[in-house]
């Protein structure tokens, strides 16, 4: 694919950055949404062990976290291995890969924003809800999940945000394969280090501010049109 | 009504070290629990509803036990069928009025009590369309209470009805709660540290302090033993007289207390009404006082002498008259001396018809 003024390879990053930090998002959405009402809503012995662990991506540097990764999906690792003999599914090296570091990298970012969100709403509704017969999975999504909509598309925007962004575990458990798992990030080091890629590095430098730009501005509509509704009320 | 019988019997411990510890019996028709804040009632109906697990005890509606702790046997709340009412009402902001209302009817689906009856009874068919936050609160408060119904419930819990409504809207919800309680043979329970919500809703109550229940039995004679006992630590006991088959005479009404007459200024809305008068509004004499601007003369026998000293107005005797209710009546230790009262002297109390207040 080539257009604009992009080549096929600055367009073959472009859309693979894309479907690797949708693809994140999408499956991390689901279970740090769990996670987050988990921690807003229960107490538990070990619940701050529990936080220590979700935010060690935040603190630690992403190439450590990605060489934990590398152990942990490796052929060798135990992990990975499950995967490789029983899914026939390779992480190490491909596209998985620097989706699985994205979505562990911004999975601490997303967690946060939507517990801040559940913490925000009345929990007491959920409990109304429970005495009006719903079983808790029909109150989680009848009134939880609407009331705390606002902080899954805050989550959402920003572990996209994130991983769009994310190098240095990517580059560690997946490398930097032209086409395969050489993201936008990845592109713009590379071609810096070749003789003649500073033009490539700026396109596609222009490319990334107009994605994370775009990102932002999404959210904001999703997010002004979600308060707008409820101001009518 | 074998079916609304409540036992309970149950421990709840905070960890702020609050500890309910209570134990009563219910059998149905209107019930309520009665005590000041932070007496526990509230956790009691939330271990009821079943948002709380007690620690210890358990409780049995019918013939279900609802939680047994040492049985391990605990029903979830979304199973128990018992309808709750919460004092901040917690309806939800993002559906309608409707959508409110049918929220419990998933489960239990269309039962006796219909969604076009419940709209009917209490007045909601202007508001469905509307969201909880353009209405307001007595207008939420009957929303809350549809939504409840709406869910079939067996037993029907109220935190507090009456509290922050304006006095017109209290009339209001009572009416309505006792229309609820009439066309659906609905057991409620209340929960109100106010009096005149509890004597005018109840039959029956329970009265808590400090976690555990002090006084239970049919609501007048209870209420008339809590005053007496919390006398001596509140600044003083209040006056609500019930007055029975008021009427309109000329430019007043006259109605009854017991078998003696009551006078009312000016128009008076129902049959059955309460007034207050403070006890210092009270004159007592030995014997009546044939002509006399006070038209109202309530005789009565002395059935308590209390001795109250305070910083603000010094000692004063609260003497409690006996009248077919219990009046109390303000005076000072020289007028208690110099009249020789004491229990059983035959007074009559004298009321200043412009002292009273009417409750609604």
């Amino acid at each position: 694919m080539q257009g604009f003024w992009l080549d096929a390879s600055e367009w073959q990053a472009v859309c693979l950055s894309l479907r690797v930090a949708t693809v994140a998002v999408l499956c991390s959405l689901p279970p740090a949404t769990l996670l987050a009402w988990w921690l807003a809503r229960k107490d538990f012995p070990g619940k701050s062990a529990v936080e220590t662990v979700l935010n060690l991506p935040l603190v630690l540097p992403p190439v450590v976290t990605g060489y934990l990764l590398l152990v942990l999906f490796g052929t060798q690792g135990w992990l990975g291995r499950v995967l490789d003999q029983w899914l026939g599914v390779r992480i190490v090296f491909t596209w998985r890969g620097a989706a699985v570091a994205s979505a562990v990298i911004a999975f601490p970012l997303m967690v946060r924003a939507i517990r801040v969100a559940l913490a925000g709403m009345d929990a007491r509704l959920e409990q109304a809800a429970l005495t009006l017969g719903a079983h808790p999975i029909r109150v989680f999504f009848t009134v939880t999940l609407p009331l705390a909509r606002h902080g899954l598309i805050a989550g959402a925007i920003l572990g996209f945000a994130r991983s769009i962004g994310e190098f240095g575990a990517t580059i560690m458990i997946a490398g930097s394969i032209p086409g395969q798992t050489r993201t936008m990030p990845l592109y713009i080091f590379t071609a810096i280090e070749s003789p003649d890629g500073i033009a490539r590095a700026q396109r596609m430098v222009i490319v990334s501010i107009l994605i994370a730009a775009g990102a932002l501005i999404v959210g904001e509509i999703l997010e002004r049109r979600a308060r707008r509704q409820r101001a009518m009320r | 009504m074998r079916d609304a019988r409540l036992e309970f019997r149950c421990c709840y411990e905070y960890r702020s070290g609050f500890r309910l510890d209570a134990e009563f019996t219910l059998e149905g028709g209107i019930c309520a629990l009665f005590g000041p804040s932070g007496s526990g009632k509230s956790t009691c109906l939330s271990l009821i509803v079943g948002l709380l697990k007690p620690q210890a005890g358990a409780i049995r509606m019918g013939d279900t036990v609802l939680v047994d702790c040492a049985g391990g046997h605990c029903i979830p709340s979304h199973r128990r069928r018992i309808g709750m009412v919460f004092q901040d009402h917690l309806l939800f902001p993002h559906r309608s009025v409707a959508a409110n209302l049918r929220y419990g009817m998933a489960r239990s689906g269309e039962g006796t009590i219909r969604f076009d009856e419940v709209v009917d009874v209490l007045e909601l068919g202007d508001l469905l369309d509307r969201y909880p936050a353009q209405l307001s609160g007595g207008q939420q408060r009957r929303v809350a209470l549809g939504r409840a119904l709406l869910t079939q419930p067996r037993l029907l819990l109220m935190d507090e009805p009456l509290n922050g409504l304006e006095e017109a809207l209290r009339d209001r919800i009572l009416e309505h709660l006792q229309r609820v309680h009439e066309h659906w043979q609905m057991p409620m329970l209340l929960v109100s540290h106010d009096q005149v919500a509890v004597r005018r809703l109840a039959e029956h109550v329970v009265v808590l302090e400090r976690g555990s229940v002090v006084d239970q039995g049919p609501v007048n004679q209870t209420l008339d033993r809590a005053t007496l006992q919390t006398l001596s630590t509140h600044p003083g006991p209040t006056n609500l007289l019930r007055i029975e088959q008021v009427h309109q005479v000329g430019d007043h009404s006259a109605g009854r207390i017991g078998d003696q007459p009551f006078y009312l200024r000016g128009r008076v809305p129902s049959s059955t009404v309460y007034v207050r008068c403070a006890p210092s509004d009270v004159a007592l004499v030995l014997e009546d006082v044939p002509v006399i601007s006070m038209r109202n003369h309530l005789r009565g026998s002395v059935c308590d002498i209390v001795c109250v000293s305070s910083e603000s107005a010094g000692e004063v005797v609260y003497v409690a008259i006996d009248v077919g209710q219990v009046l109390w009546a303000q005076v000072t230790p020289s007028a208690c001396r110099e009249m020789g009262l004491q229990k059983g002297t035959r007074v009559v109390c004298l009321i200043k018809a412009s002292a009273m207040d009417l409750v609604t």
